[in-house]
Parts: C-alpha cells; sequence; structure tokens
C-alpha cells in the first residue's frame, strides 16, 4: 500500500509526502484559484462569487470583499508554500481551503451537480477531480 | 336584504383585554448545500473548524446535507450568519443564508 501523502507529525507540522508530478498538479490547481480570483473572465470566477443571501438582489459589498480577499491569501499562501517540506496549521488549512475551492469550480463550471452526471463526465475530467479528491481526502486525515 | 343584526358586539371597558404582543426577531440560518464532488471527510473537518462542533455532530450535520441536499448549520444574527457563510464559501463549500421560515 503507497504511503500518505500528507502526514500530521507529533509537533504540530504537517508532513508533505509529494513527488515532483504531485507538486505539480498541485500548484497547477493553486495558480487557477488565484487567478479566477484576480480576473473577472476566468472561467471559475463566477463560482467564487456565488451569492451570499440568494433572497437579497446584492450581497453586502463587504462580506463579498472579505470572500475575496482571503481565497486569495488562502491561494497566495499555498502557492508560497509549494516546496515546503513541513506545513504548519494555517498553511496545512490554506492548502485544504484552495484544494477544496478548486474542486468544487471543476465541478459547477462542468455542470457536475449530480452523481450521475459526474460518473459520466469525461475520463480525463473524472481523473483530475479524483486526484483532487485523493490530496483533499489525505489533507483533511491530518485536521 | 341586510341583516338587522348589530355587525359588531358593544363593549364595556372590562370587556377589553388588552395584549402585549412580544415580537422576535426570526433568525438567519447559514445553510451548506450537498455537491457530488467534495469528500464527506472534508466537510466534517470544515464545520469542525469553523464551529468547533464536536465531531459528532459534524458527522450528523454531514449527513444530513449528503442525505437531505442541504443542512441548516447555525442560526442566530444576521451578521454573524453572513460572516459563517463567508467562512465556509473560502474553505469551498456551498453555502448561504436566509432567514428562518
Amino acid at each position: 500500500m503507497a504511503g500518505k501523502l500528507f502526514s500530521r507529525r507529533r509537533d504540530g507540522r504537517i508532513e508533505v509526502r509529494l513527488n515532483d508530478v504531485g507538486r505539480a498538479a498541485i500548484r497547477e490547481v493553486f495558480a487557477h484559484v488565484l487567478a479566477a480570483e484576480r480576473e473577472p473572465e476566468h472561467e471559475w470566477h463566477l463560482s467564487l462569487n456565488a451569492p451570499i443571501n440568494p433572497s437579497s438582489d446584492d450581497d453586502d459589498p463587504l462580506s463579498s470583499l472579505a470572500r475575496q480577499n482571503e481565497i486569495a491569501s488562502n491561494a497566495e499562501l499555498s502557492i508560497m508554500t509549494l516546496n515546503e517540506q513541513y506545513l504548519n496549521d494555517a498553511e496545512g488549512w490554506a492548502w485544504l481551503s484552495t484544494l477544496q475551492v478548486a474542486l468544487r469550480s471543476t465541478a459547477v463550471v462542468n455542470g457536475l451537480l449530480s452523481d450521475e452526471k459526474l460518473e459520466a463526465c469525461a475520463p480525463e475530467l473524472l481523473d483530475d477531480i479524483r486526484t483532487m479528491q485523493q490530496f483533499l481526502f489525505e489533507l483533511a486525515a491530518c485536521f | 336584504m341586510p341583516s338587522a343584526q348589530p355587525l359588531r358586539f358593544s363593549s364595556t371597558e372590562s370587556d377589553v383585554e388588552s395584549e402585549v404582543a412580544v415580537i422576535t426577531e426570526r433568525p438567519w440560518n447559514v445553510i451548506v448545500w450537498n455537491d457530488p464532488v467534495t469528500p464527506m471527510t472534508v466537510v466534517v473537518v470544515i464545520f469542525k473548524r469553523i464551529f468547533g462542533y464536536s465531531n459528532n455532530k459534524c458527522t450528523d450535520l454531514m449527513l444530513t446535507v449528503h442525505h437531505e441536499g442541504r443542512a441548516v448549520v447555525w442560526s442566530g444574527q444576521r451578521e454573524r450568519a453572513e460572516s459563517y457563510c463567508v467562512k465556509l464559501q473560502v474553505a469551498g463549500l456551498q453555502a448561504t443564508v436566509e432567514r428562518d421560515a
């Protein structure tokens, strides 16, 4: 059985055991999230700006701005720590949040809103999703 | 033909009861919606991190989301509800706020 990709050590740090291929895959995901937050034309941009209160015509601009800043700063922190062997708790949480944002954005822009649609999607896309799920599953075990 | 009966009863002061209406503001709910891609353990971890709930409560809420399509994960003041909603969205979950019915 393959070893864990992420492991919480006794000193509280999270050890990252990804090889170069794994880190390259994650780098691409993090870069997409950061680009989506900054570029309104990015295909993920709308999914990052979902309504907070759908019954209202407009969300509170301060809440929207807080969300935008936090998603971007999580993605930035994740990119800055991409080559680290050990992450502290906040860095690990930024990785988890950014990966999860990427996973859900991928599902939303591809219309994968049900189990049936997910199973019927293109194999390459399903492969990308399964890879992100695996990263998330293992990283979540550290929290 | 209109009835000859009076349309309302006459009353005296002693018959009138006064009522004090207590209007309580309806709380705002934070709703988390199901999606087919998010691993269950990730949902539990996010609830635990954001709300500090017990493992059991987080698991129950996650299962409610999974089986019923949505769950109310927090209720209270509007500002706090929106703040929690933003935290959930930042963590990548689909969350909204709505006023309690």
